[in-house]
């Protein structure tokens, strides 16, 4: 089933113009997506779009067969209901680069307070969600605690789990561990790699490309606003066509010899 | 003077005053009431990207906090009266000129203090509840404003603090706060002796509104 449609998308904003340039790509059940490219090249802008943080200026988002945003042929875009928008939003997870998690809000309570308040789940099965989670990502003890006394890595854990609690058709990560200490990002990419494992639908925007050959079924990589190729990781990372992709990939393993 | 005159003179002094903190601190507990919420709208229409609600908000602030307290206390009692043309004019009672003075003066305060607290929480929490699907109102109330409260205690303290002492200014309107039971019967005796006991009397109180928030900023110090 294809979970997510982009087509022709294009973002600007005052001042910088257009960050991203007619863009469109599928995603089906069960596939993970890794976006790469330079930084300012409109990847962190493109996955906003898709969770509705950002309003597109042109083209078509679908989200499951529904319509999210479409342009009509006269250049109009038009988004769907709000109550229409409202459900297709709980059908989109993100985790963001910088974790974002509620400070004031125990482990647990991040976990479930949109759980409960969101999709209407009762405080005891919402709980006993959360506890499944936090053991999957293996911070069980980790519950009572607060934000503040949290890792890095464990903080993004947390978050990973959050975002799962609403049980998404698929999970958007924003440069995942950019936040993190190096010797943290491990755990995380663990996490995603699992969540991998299980065909959970993921679209992930990293710089991580042993992470993305690894685990993406597909990767995209996109310059100066632009998806310039995609195709699977064998092909972008083994024998990219297009010069741009080569001289990233070139420019990125010449400054990570000694990973 | 005799050996018992002593005590029953400061009995009926402290009797006096304590009429007197009776009236300020009705003052001071009708002013928090009213201005606290006052102050929250006050602060969500001044962020108003609607220019035709933001504007007459900011003037709103100019005026309140550009011009003497005692002044808005006057003009409150008087406007009605003579600003308005014959056949409309009405008077309020002093006190109750005093409380929406006070109230409305304190709202515009209050109200910076909680738009500086709303504007200094990071938009990645707005965003994070967006996406995991909260309305605007549970964003609004479940995530923003209790880290707000967290932030605000120290400078809305201050003001708290300013009020307990500002209460003294109603007496221009005639009203038998602490200060002017304190400076009348300071003049019959002649002596400052009730002036130095309405000090104590506003020291107490203030102490009281320290420890208070002291409490209070303890109590959410369990996140950072």
């Amino acid at each position: 089933m294809q979970i997510l449609k982009v087509e022709n998308l294009y973002k600007s904003f005052a001042g910088s113009g257009e960050v991203v340039t007619d863009v469109s790509f599928e995603i089906n059940e069960g596939e993970v997506i890794a976006v790469i490219g330079p930084s300012g090249s409109g990847k962190s802008t493109l996955l906003r779009c898709l969770t509705l943080l950002e309003r597109i200026n042109h083209g078509t988002i679908k989200v499951a067969g529904e319509t999210m945003v479409e342009t009509t042929p006269q250049g109009r875009v038009v988004y769907a209901s709000e109550e229409q928008l409202r459900k297709i939003r709980l059908r989109l997870g993100m985790v963001f680069q910088n974790f974002n998690l509620f400070p004031h809000f125990s482990v647990m309570r991040n976990i479930t307070e949109a759980p409960i308040y969101v999709r209407g789940l009762s405080p005891a099965e919402a709980r006993e969600e959360a506890e499944k989670l936090l053991a999957k990502i293996g911070l069980t003890d980790k519950a009572d605690a607060y934000p503040y006394q949290l890792s890095g890595g464990q903080s993004q854990r947390v978050a990973i789990a959050r975002a799962l609690a609403m049980k998404p058709d698929i999970l958007f990560f924003d440069e995942p561990t950019s936040a993190l200490d190096p010797e943290l990002t491990g755990e995380v990419l663990k996490v995603i790699r699992q969540l991998a494992a299980e065909r959970m639908t993921m679209l992930v925007v990293t710089h991580e490309m042993a992470f993305a050959r690894d685990v993406a079924d597909r990767v995209i990589f996109m310059d100066k606003g632009q998806v310039v190729e995609e195709g699977t990781a064998e092909q972008i990372f083994g024998g990219p066509e297009n010069e741009r992709t080569r001289n990233f990939l070139r420019n990125f393993n010449a400054n990570h010899k000694l990973d | 003077m005799s050996i018992f005159q002593m005590p029953t003179n400061a009995i009926k002094l402290m009797t006096l005053l304590f009429n007197g903190v009776l009236v300020s601190l009705q003052i001071f507990f009708l002013t928090l009431l009213f201005s606290l919420p006052l102050g929250l709208l006050t602060a969500l229409g001044r962020m108003s990207s609607h220019k035709w609600i933001s504007y007459p908000i900011r003037l709103y602030i100019l005026i309140m906090r550009g011009t003497p307290l005692l002044l808005q206390l006057i003009f409150f009692y008087f406007a009605p009266f003579y600003m308005l043309p014959p056949g409309f004019r009405f008077s309020l009672p002093r006190f109750t000129a005093a409380i929406i003075a006070f109230s409305l003066n304190y709202a515009a305060y209050f109200a910076e203090i909680y738009r500086g607290g709303i504007e200094s929480i990071p938009v990645g929490q707005y965003e994070a509840a967006a996406v995991l699907g909260f309305t605007r109102t549970q964003t609004f109330f479940k995530i923003i404003l209790p880290q707000v409260v967290k932030r605000i205690l120290p400078p809305i303290s201050n003001e708290v603090i300013t009020l307990v002492k500002d209460t003294a200014l109603v007496q221009i309107l005639g009203i038998s706060e602490l200060f002017r039971v304190a400076k009348n019967e300071s003049s019959r005796i002649f002596s400052t002796t009730p002036l130095f006991a309405a000090g104590m009397f506003y020291l107490f109180l203030n102490w009281i509104v320290t420890k208070v928030f002291e409490k209070a900023e303890k109590k959410l110090s369990y996140y950072r």
